[in-house]
């Protein structure tokens, strides 16, 4: 009885230990051939996957006409285009790197997910196909840098997405109020808004709104985490990141943004709050605009470049935005670079503009539609006073999918802990999600 | 019911008036918030937000923001296909199982059933990336059971509806009195004709009954579809197009409860129609 | 696992089914019943499960699934890393807490429905069991999603009647719980409430008859009587129960939007998505997954150990 559970035992050990668990087939990044020469096919069934947006009939718009001049200029070509939800990508993203055969061929990406992308070798390196490309030297350099990974470029950004501040016009002139010009000022501004109209929040903004957070952390001198060669160390728990930190948990406070409504809004929600008319203020992005030009606040807001530590500056941006890019199993690498090349250029640039409001990446393009839109200005001035990203290193996807920073914010403003300790244990969490 | 309370009946009943209010009222307290879900689809888009329990200019356009979306009616008949062919199959597989697991005596029938416990355990989450991979490996075998195509779906859903579904099933199946096995012996018959020609017939209601479970599992899966059916457009099901509508961001409940109350009728219909046989069968269900 | 009903005393004793004595053959015939659901659950349940064991032992990021990257075997890592990862344990704590609620939540208001509907006419009862199937068959994204709207702070038709507008559910710890609680019992009580029912209906009437010839009160008849044959029933119903909401995902993780304030309400399975699959470590994932597949199995044999010692027969 004893031996034979003793082989049994060792069996089940063989078992576990013989063959490892499934795995794709390695792959390696798809080479790239000689200039001029078309990689894989050119022709047949062009896959590419968008994201569906709130209101998606003018993206499909747009995206229709580009399938339709792509179509006509390739012979035996079909675009078939695919919207996915923003939410739960990861699984089909993370299908079509597990299983090379049924990959598309192109896709629209965040740029904050490219890190992550590249380290499943899930993106072709397009670095030399855009260096080719005339157009490419016009796009403005720190978006294109969002679209680097250890200074491979993986796509072309579509569009960027900064956020400014949004108030209210009738509110500040009933109440006095002029546009903070330091965020000191702004958490002053916000607090007489919320003693003035007890049912408006100052500022509606959230504990899971990190972009909103960051510029804080930015503008007080503070950073993530700093890059020292390929290793990264969180510096969250610094003490510029920590002034950062208590002045925008200040917001999530009774007397401006109360904790009970705020802790937990995103930034949608936020501004959400601000288009149906609760907020004297919000944060939002250019994207931001079509909805809150929908809501109850239509004709009675402003926008002004977040402010920043002193007087006359201007906190730094997260340098949101999408790139697209083509799949490392595309068999038909050279078509799906044409492709992209069409959708993400200028004329579609300037068209995914005028449809949805989407900022484009060409310098020149970026001048021009702003010189047609004032509306445009405080987003293009705070693009151009200098924008920041997020650790480029896959481990920020794990950061973010852990909420630590959220989790550190909502610790704060509720009270649940002291800014050192929250912080802290943010940056202890950051570490080791950099050190795997 | 008559049999529980006929010998108490007569004594009780202002005690059954208070207890059928009482019923009444829960009832209603119960289907308050479906009944919200069907008032806030049929809400015109500025009212959604009011609390009044009512609407006084019912509108369709939520519903038809949910048809016209990517290809709604081609996720519903997919959903459909798949849900059908769970239950089917998930009825021939339980009743086997079951007949096996209550009429014959062998080595190691409560070690199975024990199994089917402890496969209800699986947390399916985890076990997502090891079918992936599987259904990869099948489909470069045979296509039609590869990743993207409805067929693994279905295999996939009904090994995880199946575990619940014989459990439930044994009850019914024990239910049938030992004596018509023991005179249909004595006729001759062979254990095949009496499965199929005396069992099965008489078990089938408890069959209907217990396809439902597994018809709302494969109904309500999104896990698996958005897991193996990654990149094929035609082939998405019904809960994923509705995932459309579920963006955490900014939520449009009109749509959110018109798919949903356009996802729970077909559930619902189902269920009316099993109910009778249901609980029985769910009372059989210990009864092996 | 077999279970009888279980006789309250002698003379109310249910005539169990005796099986025919065809014992020799009944093997292989069985081997051949339960040849497709087998093989079928081999295929796709038992051998991922065993997948799932091996992942568990590996770094295995979506690199690895993808094959950018090579697997490195760690042994035990991934345990020593979840153990001592104090979250791990205050979920757990939490988990634990809040199963029990809901679960002993279902247990009573189905078995208490269960017994007013033997005792009303047929529309109230019909009344009932409808809104409890229409609560049964919504899809638990949907229901979430209601409640959330029935109990929103602002709009919520609940603080309207309440009178407290602005009040949020969501953000006081335990109120959060409980709400979501509320959810669960709400979608599975009538599980519950059929079972029991159908277990009262069963009752043949000479038991019932019996009892109350002998002088029992209807107390006395349901609680001596009643209870102990319906008792294999409920303990089913337990166990299905704590299978069920120990796992709960989709209405903590809509409702709490993803585990509340600062993580406040997570359980374990939103714990598990947030830590492992949604930042891709599935490696740590499958090792949350075994540890809670062996504790659930840990429960219920507890759990059925506790009930035979109490007198309940498998």
């Amino acid at each position: 009885m004893k031996i034979k559970g003793v082989l049994a035992a060792a069996a089940v050990g063989a078992l576990v230990v013989a063959c490892g668990p499934p795995q794709a087939a390695n792959n390696q990044p798809q080479q790239t051939g000689n200039a001029g020469q078309p990689v894989g096919e050119m022709t047949g069934e062009l896959k590419v996957w968008l994201f569906q947006e709130a209101s998606n009939g003018p993206k499909e718009a747009v995206v229709n006409e580009a399938k339709q001049e792509f179509e006509a200029a390739h012979q035996g070509v079909k675009v078939t285009v695919e919207y996915l939800p923003v939410d739960g990508r990861a699984s089909r993203f993370n299908g079509a790197f597990n299983d090379k055969n049924s990959s598309p061929d192109v896709a629209e990406f965040g740029n904050t997910d490219l890190a992550g992308y590249t380290a499943s070798n899930g993106f072709a390196d397009l670095t030399a196909d855009l260096g080719a490309w005339t157009d490419s030297k016009d796009l403005i350099p720190s978006v294109l840098d969002t679209a680097k990974v250890k200074g491979k470029t993986y796509g072309i950004p579509w569009y960027t997405g900064t956020r400014a501040l949004y108030y209210r016009t009738d509110v500040f002139s009933e109440l006095g109020l002029q546009p903070p010009k330091t965020l000191a000022e702004l958490t002053e501004t916000a607090r007489k808004i919320r003693q003035a109209k007890p049912d408006l929040y100052g500022i509606a903004t959230g504990g899971k709104y990190i972009y909103a957070a960051f510029p804080y952390i930015w503008a007080n001198g503070g950073d993530l985490a700093k890059q020292d060669g390929d290793k990264w160390t969180a510096s969250i728990n610094g003490q510029q990141a920590r002034d950062g930190l208590r002045q925008y948990a200040e917001l999530l406070k009774d007397d401006i943004c109360p904790p009970s409504a705020c802790a937990q809004l995103t930034g949608s929600q936020s501004v959400a709050q601000f288009a149906g008319g609760k907020a004297g203020m919000t944060i939002g992005g250019d994207f931001n605009r079509k909805a809150v030009e929908a809501g109850a606040v239509k004709g009675k807001y402003a926008v002004v470049p977040l402010p920043g530590k002193d007087s006359g500056s201007i906190a730094p941006a997260f340098a949101g935005g999408n790139l697209l890019g083509v799949f490392g199993a595309s068999k038909k690498h050279t078509l799906s670079l044409e492709f992209i090349k069409l959708l993400g250029g200028k004329k579609y640039q300037q068209k995914m503009y005028t449809a949805m409001g989407n900022l484009p990446t060409f310098k020149d393009v970026q001048e021009q539609v702003a010189s047609a839109d004032k509306t445009l200005e405080p987003f293009v001035k705070t693009a151009q006073a200098g924008t920041r990203f997020v650790p480029a290193t896959p481990a920020w996807t794990k950061i973010d999918a852990q909420s630590v920073i959220p989790t550190a914010i909502q610790q704060i403003a509720t009270g649940g802990q002291s800014l050192e300790a929250a912080t802290d244990a943010a940056a202890a969490e950051m570490n080791k999600a950099f050190g795997s | 019911m008559a049999t529980v309370s006929r010998p108490v009946r007569k004594r009780r009943r202002p005690g059954r008036l208070i207890a059928e209010i009482a019923c009444c009222v829960i009832a209603a307290l119960v289907a308050v918030p479906l009944y919200w879900m069907v008032l806030s689809a049929f809400k015109p888009a500025g009212e959604i937000q009011s609390p009044a329990p009512w609407t006084f200019a019912p509108s369709f356009d939520s519903f038809e923001r949910v048809l016209d979306s990517q290809g709604f009616g081609r996720y519903f008949v997919n959903s459909a296909i798949v849900a059908l062919c769970v239950v089917a199959l998930s009825m021939l597989l339980s009743f086997l199982s079951a007949v096996a697991l209550t009429r014959f005596r062998f080595k190691g029938r409560t070690v199975l059933l024990v199994m089917l416990l402890v496969a209800q355990m699986v947390p399916v989450e985890a076990l997502t990336i090891p079918l992936f991979f599987m259904v990869q490996q099948a489909g470069s075998a045979v296509p039609a059971l590869g990743l993207n195509e409805l067929a693994p779906l279905v295999l996939v859903n009904l090994a995880f509806s199946l575990p619940f579904a014989i459990w439930m099933l044994r009850g019914f199946v024990a239910a049938v009195p030992a004596e018509l096995e023991e005179a249909a012996a004595l006729d001759g018959a062979s254990r095949l004709r009496f499965t199929w020609q005396v069992l099965f017939p008489l078990v089938a209601p408890g069959l209907v009954a217990t396809s439902v479970l597994a018809f709302i599992h494969a109904w309500n899966d999104f896990l698996f579809a958005q897991t193996l059916i990654f990149s094929d457009v035609d082939n998405r099901t019904l809960p994923q197009a509705m995932r459309v509508f579920y963006k955490p961001e900014e939520l449009d409940w009109g749509g959110i409860m018109a798919g949903a109350t356009l996802m729970t009728i077909p559930v619902l219909i189902f269920f009316i129609f099993v109910q009778r046989h249901l609980a029985s069968g769910l009372s059989g269900a210990v009864k092996g | 696992m077999t279970t009888q009903i279980a006789p309250a005393a002698p003379e109310l004793e249910v005539p169990a089914p005796q099986r025919p004595v065809r014992k020799k053959r009944d093997g292989r015939a069985a081997a051949l019943y339960l040849l497709p659901a087998g093989v079928l659950l081999l295929a796709l349940m038992a051998y991922p499960l065993y997948q799932l064991v091996q992942i568990s032992l590996y770094e295995y990021n979506q690199p690895q699934a993808s094959g950018a990257e090579p697997l490195v075997f760690i042994g035990l890592d991934n345990y020593i890393e979840l153990f001592g990862d104090d979250q791990f344990w205050s979920v757990l704590v939490s988990t634990v807490l809040f199963a029990a609620v809901c679960v002993i939540g279902s247990l009573l208001v189905g078995t208490g429905l269960a017994i007013l509907a033997t005792r009303v006419r047929t529309v109230p009862r019909m009344l009932l069991f409808l809104a409890a199937l229409g609560a049964w068959a919504t899809p638990a994204m949907a229901g979430s999603y209601i409640w959330l709207f029935l109990f929103d702070a602002d709009f919520g038709v609940v603080n309207e009647i309440l009178g407290m507008q602005g009040h949020s559910w969501t953000f006081d710890r335990l109120s959060a719980f409980g709400l979501v609680a509320a959810e669960v019992i709400w979608c599975s009580f009538p599980f519950v409430m059929m079972t029991m029912y159908a277990g009262i209906r069963n009752i043949s009437a000479e038991v019932i008859e019996a009892a109350q010839l002998d002088g029992a009160t209807w107390t006395r008849t349901a609680t001596q009587v009643i209870l102990p044959i319906l008792k294999p029933l409920l303990v089913i119903a337990t166990i299905q129960s704590i299978i069920w909401d120990f796992k709960i995902f989709t209405q903590i993780y809509v409702m709490t939007n993803g585990g509340g304030i600062a993580g406040q309400n997570l359980v374990l399975n939103v714990y598990t998505y947030q830590k492992a699959f949604a930042g891709e470590e599935y490696g740590l994932g499958a090792a949350i997954g075994v540890v809670m597949t062996i504790l659930l199995m840990l429960i219920t044999v507890v759990y059925l150990r506790t009930q035979r010692r109490s007198g309940w027969q498998p």
